[in-house]
């Protein structure tokens, strides 16, 4: 459990909350680049941390990330007019650069400075690996661009998704790190799904249905194991990584990609869950991309806003046959919809002050208690918290079969880096 | 040695916290004799200390399916080695292992599964 006190510092993220201030020091997912496709295509809203923005790219291909209401009368930008180099406001011709500067007053005096003197918020938008990133903290303490491998590699050997969650983000991310769920909620999922399928790995998995956990500290957040037994006394390793603080990254299973997650605050009762898949030494295949759009793997199907087809308005497409049958143990489709619609389910805000937490938790526990940390020393020293460092970003998960006696963390030290070019370490 | 109980939670869980690195084997013998009440025995060991103690309790716990938690607080001067171990004697009969940096997450630990 946490105080209401605590949890209330943990989920809020608006601009003066103290964990607002602390997200603010990372680089953030803001969009798919596909939402911007060419120059001067459609600007799009974009709410991130409680504050609505506008997206756009102006005529040369810049990118601009901007207060989504004109200066003047407080007219959404998503109606403007995005042309030579600006977005105009179609109320009264206003008109604004990438940086948020008025560069354009019309319906003032031909002889007048005005413009000049007004100018929206606005942050840096930037591409990476099929995302636009944004950071929206000081300018002045801006840190270099993300280095998480899966933005890093080769076009062809990564893709990303995102869906829109009707929940907080910490209950979110908190599923991320929760290993203990995968052998009841998903399990029907492992052997079947086209991404999962085949691993060795597998086989662990469902010989040895009560894994045992080992939490450890990281520099950037923690290392999650789950130790199952193997053969000759040897412990098979699923070892998840959480990077400060919303990236998460699920140990791979034999050749197929390495997947993950970010978790994004859009307020305080919604969230953006990214999906990523990759592999660092190869292309991904046609075959994996396809099941990758059609919501295979952790990924799900969306409409045009992201938001996805199976969702609360039709109870996510419950299917009791499938549940009684064993096909899926929730009745939902697919690893995506399946956590969301348990998160979701807890409400907007979990109360975290009524839950009774064992120790198949301490991810969890560690996690939250490792954010407070955070939180408290950024808004009290002045310090960086973990995981804006990029070395606390070029991580990997890694699945290993060790001897029974050694420490996962030291044993599979190299693997739980990104070397890059390297192929990951996976069973 | 550091001994104490928590006050019963709302949740009517009785939560005890064993520090073992200095037990004696009185100690170790009357913690013992209270296995049966806990619903939970959380663990404190120092990464390279003896385990021996803190695994006598474990075994009681495991026989009477008692959760058992153990916080491992790995000091950055302890080797690799030294942290096997004590992992070495943990693993048999912990259900949830922590290795942290510092023991300040106890409290927090506690407090959060009451």
């Amino acid at each position: 459990m946490l105080r209401k006190e605590q949890n209330d510092l943990l989920t809020q993220t608006g601009p003066d909350a103290p964990f607002g201030k602390t997200f603010r020091c990372y680089w953030i997912p803001a969009l798919l680049a596909e939402e911007l496709p060419g120059n001067d295509c459609p600007p799009v809203r974009v709410k991130l941390l409680s504050e609505r923005l506008i997206a756009f790219r102006d005529s040369q291909g810049r990118y601009g990330l901007m207060d989504e209401f004109c200066a003047h009368r407080g007219i959404s930008l998503w109606f403007g007019r995005n042309e030579e180099c600006g977005l105009r406001c179609p109320y009264h011709g206003w008109k604004y650069d990438v940086t948020g500067q008025c560069v354009d007053m019309p319906n003032e005096p031909q002889h007048s400075a005005f413009a000049k003197k007004v100018k929206l918020t606005s942050y840096p938008l930037v591409e990476r690996g099929g995302i636009l990133w944004t950071y929206m903290g000081p300018p002045e303490s801006q840190p270099p661009l993300p280095e998480y491998e899966f933005a890093t590699v080769p076009a062809a050997q990564t893709y990303t998704s995102k869906r829109f969650q009707e929940c907080n983000w910490l209950q979110a991310m908190e599923g991320g790190i929760d290993s203990s769920h995968v052998s009841f909620l998903h399990r029907g999922d492992i052997n079947t799904d086209p991404l999962f399928k085949g691993a060795r790995g597998n086989q662990y998995n469902m010989g040895d249905l009560s894994p045992v956990f080992e939490v450890v500290e990281s520099t950037g957040g923690l290392y999650i194991g789950a130790r199952r037994n193997a053969e000759n006394g040897r412990y098979y390793w699923r070892i998840t990584q959480w990077v400060m603080p919303s990236y998460t990254m699920i140990p791979p299973r034999g050749t197929h990609s390495v997947h993950g997650h970010l978790w994004i605050p859009i307020d305080d009762e919604n969230c953006w869950a990214w999906s990523f898949d990759y592999h660092p030494t190869r292309a991904l295949t046609e075959a994996e991309l396809t099941a990758m759009r059609a919501g295979k793997g952790i990924h799900a199907k969306v409409d045009g806003n992201y938001r996805p087809l199976a969702n609360k308005d039709n109870d996510y497409l419950m299917d009791r046959a499938a549940q009684k049958a064993g096909k899926t143990y929730s009745g939902i489709e697919g690893f995506a919809m399946q956590d969301a619609s348990l998160q979701e389910s807890m409400g907007p805000i979990v109360d975290r002050t009524k839950e009774t937490l064992v120790s198949t938790d301490s991810g969890i526990i560690m996690a939250r208690q490792k954010l407070l940390r955070a939180i408290e020393a950024f808004t009290e020293q002045g310090v960086i918290p973990p995981g804006v460092a990029l070395e606390h970003q070029r991580v990997r998960s890694a699945a290993v079969v060790l001897p029974p006696d050694q420490p996962f963390k030291d044993a599979a030290r190299e693997a739980l880096i990104a070397h890059p070019g390297v192929a990951p370490a996976s069973v | 040695m550091t001994l104490f109980r928590l006050q019963p939670p709302d949740t009517h869980r009785a939560v005890k916290v064993i520090d073992l690195d200095s037990a004696t084997d009185a100690d170790v013998v009357r913690l013992l004799g209270d296995v049966d009440e806990a619903d939970l025995v959380l663990m404190l060991v120092s990464a390279g200390g003896n385990a021996e103690a803190a695994a006598r309790i474990g075994r009681a716990c495991s026989d009477r399916r008692v959760m058992t938690h153990t916080v491992i607080v790995r000091a950055s001067a302890v080797s690799d080695e030294a942290l096997a171990r004590t992992l070495a004697q943990v693993r048999p009969w912990s259900l949830m292992v922590v290795v942290v940096n510092d023991d300040d997450y106890v409290d927090d630990i506690l407090t959060s599964f009451r």
